[in-house]
């Protein structure tokens, strides 16, 4: 920085006798600031006379001392000027100097925004570093973390859509856009936010970080937090955003000393690049027809099929929402759970499979009461933030145990931390698979290895003496055959749903396995795991629906003359043609295929010989279909109307035999109109 | 500082006005599209003393809009460097802290506070304070600063201040 460096040379053409400092070195000095008092020798009556700082500046050295005489030239003082390291909309925050008037000094300025919700101000990294390594140290010293907390869906459910103004517990306000036009939003807080808030920021110091636009932003933190307590200024909105479609781009600006202190609640985990320290929650959702109002872009359709509830995975979570009332209290009433506790489980053994049961066929809805007021309250059964209380002060607790026995100044990553205390979950747990995983897939690229691996669980392929758990979708499967006889030679296997894993994913303990008991001949539904226990797929099960043409004939929709390509059907016509100039000679065993619309020659062909040709068609479509199911691009024997996943569906979501099964549904519907035609 | 001056400003009036109100309805349209805004040579408009005449509307050809120049006076806060203002604290953090100066936002960086005055993350609402804590800072106290720069947006003026310089800081009542 010598180019930076001047120095103060005498004012004047006379001696000058320097009264006063003013400064003291390595301070800072603002343009016009006083710098010394002095005495030029003119002899004049004038007194003392001021001299102040051309440029604003850091004083490096002062040569002179006071009382000292100079002559003219010498130089008094080397002042180092404004590096500009704070920078608020192109201006020096420090010397007021306009960086945009000059684009020499653009080089070296300013570039972290620092601050969540002024993006305009930039600090230089140096300073940067400087303010991130003292908040780290200020939260070591008050043993706090930082939580970056999402709201959509997280902590809070909005909606825009048209509400009963009387619904108890849920919020309202108006959102002034641009222009004239605003809206109203209607946000529900999650049951047990205040509590959750007070508790978390005892331990965290708590930052919105948030897809919403700014004003949403501060507007439902307004509501979470109204005496600004918990989240102070530290909101981060859309506005702010580096990135539309991620929220790990702002870490490096807001955290300069690294986010190794930093834990992320979200419901997506694809915002954060899946990070390592993030704890996946699992979405809230109150309004049954809104998903996230505020989701980024790219996933935004998935996010609403999820939520709508018709399909996806919401229907695989309903167990394990149902089933909390009673899970609820077995972990808090251990205690006074001391006579009684065999009638209790077996009670919530039975309350679990009635629910089962009954959610097989129904959809689940709040249920509404009306009270005497006139406000309708609504029964919201969602208590995931208890446990992801829990799940965060073990976090806490963990981090610090790590940092004190590391000593001497040693900051532990939470990217380290969180995974292993999510490692301690199933620990020591041995886990077999049976019939979870599609069975041309590998178990270690499974979603549901992959989710048992992360909370410490060994998977085996088989059955070994060291298992603990058989996670079976339907019972009568051999693996559930041999745990059973494996429990009758006195070795415990627990035989658990797949929601007894989507569970312990989601509350990061292990639950109690008599709460996911496998029923004799049930199925379970959970063969995937719902969005929040792993990373969102990459493309949406399709929905099982073909739409019908208005005549309702599944026929129609297929047109039999589309299945061939044109060089078969004229190989058709040829042997029509052929059958014609024979003159009925052709044996009944021929491979032909009259066109449909060729009534006479249908007419001129004996009973027997038309289901014989029926029977040939059948095979031969099928047999097409599963060359053409090969690649997948071109199939022209598809119906034409049946909706297609935009990507290929990814390997779990849909079973393997699917395809063929439901083609072999077709076959057979298409089979029965034919005859039922003729 | 404060100024009355005299501006001129051009109303455009839609035919439907045309009608008894007229002139009424000009000035009502000059004090709703002038009192608030901010131009970068007088600063902001804070409100329209007098209106000294209103000029011969002329109608614009092929639209049957019609333009009157109209002549006030208003009184205008335009900042400057070197300014020494009262200003409300709006935001404490460790950057610095945001004030407000009726419509001018400022920012001063903790550089430009004096150097003992510490930020204190901690306290709700967060503040600067100095060791012997009998000098405190937060949101919505008053302070006394001056500008050391400001920075002219089409739509707004933004300041830059210090505190670092005698008689600044907390103003106590």
């Amino acid at each position: 920085m010598a180019d930076k460096t001047m120095s103060i040379s005498v004012p004047c053409d006379k001696p000058i006798k320097v009264e006063k400092w003013k400064v003291k070195q390595g301070a800072f000095v603002s343009q016009g600031q006083i710098l010394f008092l002095y005495n030029d020798s003119s002899g004049n009556s004038t007194g003392l006379k001021k001299f102040k700082a051309v440029r604003a500046g850091t004083i490096i050295a002062i040569k002179v001392k006071e009382g000292d005489i100079i002559e003219p030239g010498k130089s008094l003082a080397d002042i180092e000027e404004c590096r500009h390291p704070t920078v608020m909309k192109d201006m020096c925050a420090e010397c007021g100097a306009d960086l945009r008037a000059d684009e020499r000094k653009k080089q070296d300025v300013a570039s972290v925004p620092m601050v969540h919700s002024v993006p305009e101000l930039k600090v230089s990294e140096e300073l940067a570093l400087k303010l991130g390594r003292e908040d780290a140290d200020r939260l070591l010293k008050d043993r706090k973390l930082v939580l970056l907390v999402d709201l959509d869906q997280t902590l809070v459910h909005t909606t825009n859509d048209d509400i009963s103004p009387n619904l108890k517990g849920v919020l309202h306000f108006y959102l002034r856009g641009p222009g004239s036009h605003g809206r109203w939003c209607h946000t529900r807080l999650r049951p047990k936010t205040q509590e959750f808030l007070e508790s978390a920021s005892k331990n965290y110091e708590l930052h919105v970080c948030t897809f919403g636009a700014r004003q949403y932003a501060h507007a439902v933190t307004e509501l979470l937090d109204p005496e600004k307590k918990y989240f102070s200024h530290r909101i981060l909105s859309r506005d702010e955003c580096f990135d539309a479609r991620t929220k790990s781009a702002n870490l490096k600006a807001l955290f300069p000393c690294g986010d190794n202190m930093v834990c992320i609640i979200d419901d997506r985990e694809d915002v954060w690049r899946h990070a390592a320290n993030l704890i996946q929650v699992r979405p809230y959702s109150f309004f049954q027809s809104t998903g996230d109002i505020n989701a980024p872009p790219p996933l935004n359709d998935e996010k609403s099929k999820m939520i709508s509830g018709k399909n996806g995975s919401l229907p695989t979570q309903l167990p394990t929402l149902e089933a909390e009332p009673d899970k609820q209290e077995t972990p808090k009433d251990k205690s006074d759970r001391g006579i009684d506790s065999k009638e209790n489980n077996s009670s919530a053994k039975e309350t679990n499979e009635n629910n089962l049961e009954v959610e097989k066929s129904t959809e689940p809805e709040p249920k509404w009461v009306e009270t005497f007021d006139g406000q309708i309250e609504i029964e919201d059964a969602d208590d995931y933030l208890i446990y992801l209380e829990d799940i965060l002060k073990r976090i806490h607790l963990h981090f610090y145990d790590v940092y004190e026995k590391m000593g001497n100044n040693h900051i532990p990553d939470l990217k380290f931390i969180i995974p292993e205390v999510k490692s301690e979950v199933l620990a020591k747990s041995s886990l077999v698979f049976s019939g979870l995983v599609p069975t041309h897939q590998k178990l270690e690229t499974s979603r549901a290895y992959l989710v048992a691996r992360s909370l410490g669980a060994e998977v085996t392929q088989d059955l070994t003496e060291r298992t603990t758990h058989l996670v079976a979708v339907r019972s009568g499967t051999a693996k559930v055959n041999a745990s059973r006889r494996m429990g009758e030679a006195k070795m415990k296997v627990h035989v658990v749903t797949p929601e007894w894993l989507w569970a312990c994913a989601e509350r990061w303990e292990r639950v109690d396995e008599r709460l996911y008991p496998l029923q004799r001949g049930g199925q379970s539904l959970a063969r995937r795991p719902p969005a929040h226990c792993s990373s969102p797929p990459p493309a949406p099960p399709v929905p099982a629906m073909r739409k019908r043409t208005p005549s309702g004939r599944f026929m129609d929709t297929i047109n039999p003359l589309m299945s061939f390509s044109s060089d078969d059907i004229a190989d058709m016509d040829r042997e029509v043609e052929d059958i014609f100039n024979e003159s009925d000679e052709s044996s009944s065993d021929e491979e032909a295929k009259p066109p449909v619309d060729d009534d006479d020659d249908e007419e001129n062909l004996s009973e027997d010989r038309l289901l014989a040709l029926e029977n040939t068609n059948i095979s031969q479509e099928r047999l097409q279909e599963k060359e053409n199911s090969s690649d997948s691009d071109t199939d022209p024997d598809r119906p034409k109307k049946r909706p297609r996943p935009s990507t290929p569906p990814s390997d779990d979501d849909i079973p393997p035999d699917d395809d063929d099964s439901s083609w072999n549904l077709m076959g057979a519907a298409l089979e029965r109109e034919f005859l039922a035609q003729d | 500082m404060f100024y009355h001056i005299s501006l001129e400003h051009e109303i455009l009036l839609h035919p439907r006005y045309f009608g008894p109100q007229l002139l009424d309805t000009v000035k009502q349209k000059l004090y709703t599209e002038v009192e608030g805004t901010c131009t970068g040579k007088y600063g902001f408009v804070i409100a329209v003393t007098t209106i000294d005449s209103i000029g011969a509307g002329l109608i614009q050809p092929g639209q049957g809009f019609v333009v009157y120049p109209v002549k006030y006076k208003a009184i205008v806060f335009r900042p400057f460097k070197g300014e020494v203002l009262d200003a409300i604290v709006t935001q404490v953090n460790k950057v610095g802290m945001f004030a407000q100066i009726g419509p001018l936002s400022c920012f001063i960086s903790h550089h430009s506070i004096p150097a003992d005055m510490e930020f204190c993350p901690n306290v709700n609402p967060p503040c600067y304070k100095s060791k012997q804590e009998d000098n405190v800072i937060q949101e919505e106290d008053v302070i006394r600063l001056k500008i050391v720069g400001t920075r002219v947006d089409a739509t707004g003026i933004f300041a830059i201040g210090t505190l670092m310089d005698d008689y600044l800081g907390l103003v106590t009542q």
